[in-house]
Order: structure tokens, then sequence, then C-alpha cells
């Protein structure tokens, strides 16, 4: 069975390597990258074509227009939004529009979204 | 075997929590007492699991500043707070530290930069990030020059009340917002303000640690 593949982008440092210690302990899902600057995002995702970018979330909730893009040129992709302050967390992805939906911020509410993803048909809507 | 360190998690992101937690386990020496999410545990609740370090990610989960900062309490109390995925920013630190903090670790920290406080803590010393350090230096040397310390102010013949209420005086706080945070009245402050002057001889309320130094310095 092919792994989930994931590319960290999160910010600050600390979240990051967090997330990715929780990530790191599950067998059918896989990190295929991480990097430290927003600006890096598009280079690293055609690079290693991830199922799943994590990216820190915005107090405002939006999706930045680097990951907008993102979503755009691979609509296959979906992004997971994590808050290092507040308890909270996000996952988009692209049909027509972007579509986003709250997600748990837990480790069962991340780790549930990334392996729903084999089943979009029956995301919250 | 040693004891193992005894952690409580108290962070306001439960992703995080989990995540700390699930990093914790894997270490032969912390042992993860107890974790909690968002609002603050109190006193009771985090004494009862009988932890060796707090682990928190936010200054508001500290408990409130005293009004003036008990120097060996920080020696007394067992339980010692770290602060985790902390903004790098000095007002921050020090108001971590006035708190009673003994951990102040930044949000580009790495996730083994926290088991390392954890441990440093556990075994009784304070952690920060280096160039914190020279912050620290520069910030006792100045507390030096500005408040002269309880020795040298008992010489002037002040008592340690009116020690105490030098810095305060010092700031331009008002004998309300003394009294305040000293839970005297105004009156009794008021009394201890018009003997330090007179014991000073000056007549300026905002001269008083400046009038300190001077006669310290014999001039």
């Amino acid at each position: 069975m092919s792994r989930i593949k994931v590319l960290l982008a999160n910010r600050p440092r600390l979240i990051r390597e967090l997330v990715m210690a929780t990530i790191s302990d599950q067998p059918d899902i896989e990190i295929v990258g991480e990097i430290q600057e927003e600006v890096q995002i598009s280079k690293a995702v055609e690079a290693v074509r991830p199922d799943f970018l994590i990216v820190a979330l915005e107090k405002s909730n939006r999706l930045s227009g680097i990951c907008q893009t993102v979503l755009r040129s691979f609509p296959q992709i979906q992004i997971i939004a994590i808050s290092s302050d507040r308890n909270s967390s996000m996952c988009y992805w692209a049909s027509l529009h972007i579509e986003s939906h709250q997600i748990e911020c837990s480790e069962a509410g991340v780790l549930s979204a990334i392996r729903e993803k084999t089943r979009p048909m029956n995301r919250p809507q | 075997m040693e004891k193992k360190i005894g952690v409580f998690l108290q962070c306001q992101n439960r992703l995080a929590r989990e995540s700390i937690a699930r990093i914790l386990q894997k270490r032969s020496d912390i042992q993860v007492v107890h974790g909690r999410t968002a609002t603050s545990a109190s006193e009771e609740e985090i004494a009862g699991t009988n932890p060796d370090v707090v682990v928190l990610d936010s200054l508001q989960l500290l408990p409130e500043e005293e009004p003036v900062a008990p120097i060996r309490g920080l020696a007394e109390s067992r339980v010692k707070r770290i602060l985790i995925a902390m903004p790098d920013d000095p007002k921050h630190f020090l108001k971590a530290i006035r708190r009673g903090a003994v951990g102040y670790v930044l949000c580009d920290a790495s996730a083994s930069d926290v088991v390392a406080a954890i441990r440093g803590v556990g075994q009784g010393d304070a952690i920060c990030p280096p160039h914190y350090v020279r912050l620290l230096f520069e910030y006792i040397a100045l507390l030096a020059t500005r408040y002269p310390n309880r020795q040298t102010k008992a010489s002037i013949g002040l008592t340690s009340r009116e020690q105490q209420l030098i810095p305060l005086i010092g700031r331009g706080l008002t004998n309300k917002q003394i009294a305040g945070s000293l839970n005297l009245s105004e009156q009794t402050v008021k009394n201890h303000v018009h003997r330090i002057l007179g014991k000073l001889g000056i007549g300026d309320r905002l001269d008083v640690s400046e009038a300190c130094e001077t006669q310290l310095l014999g001039m």
C-alpha cells in the first residue's frame, strides 16, 4: 500500500517539529519534506507532489496567496492549516472554488483529516 | 533507577500538547502526569498530580504576578514552570521571570530543546535562550545601579518597609497605586513617603532613587 505523502511547511519551528513527531509515528503516512519559508512552498510542492501540505493557520483563517495558487495548480492536493497559539485548525481543498472546513485541533483531528482524503465525498460541507 | 521527572502539560493548543506528550512518553526519564487544554488549572489541581515540572504555552496560564516578587519563593516552591513556544521578546521573557517561570523556550526552538529544558529544570536549573543571558546581566546591572540594595539602604537608616517603597516611588507610582499594590492604606503610604523624604533630605519624591545613591556614594 502506498503511504499518504505529507509536506510540512508550518511555522513556527517548534509547532512544525511537534506535528512532525505525531505524523512520523504513523505507519501509513510519510513526511516527504520539511520547509521553513513560505516562499519555498511552490517549488517544493512541484518537486515532491505531496497529498497534503501543512501550513500555519493565519489569524484571519484565510489561506495565503501562495497556498491558493498551489491548490489551483494542484487540485489533488489538500492543505491543513494549524494555529500555533489558538486551539484551531482548518482543512482546505479546491473544487470549483477553494473550500474549507474546521477540523479538531488535535492529533486525532489532523490524522483523520489526512486519512479521510481518500473519501472526499464524505467530507462535511 | 532514578526517579522520573513528572510533567504536567497545560497548553492552549491541544495538538501541541498531545504531540509533546507523545515525544515525552518515549523518554525513559520523563513521565507525563497530566495533560490539560486551554483553561487554567487551579493550583490545587496541579499540586494534586504532584508534578516536578509544569509546561505551559502561554504567559496567561502563569499564576498572577505578585505585587513584590518574592525572590525566595522561587527556590521554595517545588513546582517549576516552563513556558514553551514563546515569542522572541525580551519584555515577555522578563515578565515570565517575574511571574516565577524558570524555563523559557522560544517558538523557533526544536522539539529536543523542549525535552532538554524539562530535564534541566527538573534538575534544578533555570533555562533560557543563550542570547537572553546577556539581557539578564544587563538587567541586573541596571537594577543594581538604580535601586541600592537592602543592606546599603539600611545604612541610611531606612526601615525595610521604607526600602520596599523606594523603587515604587522612583517609578513614579502615586501613593494610591503603591497602597493598592502593597495592600496598605493610602494614609500609611503617605506617612512612609513623608519620612523617606525627610531622611533623605529632599523635597521631590521623584528624586528618591537618585538621593539614595548619592548618599550611599558619600556625595
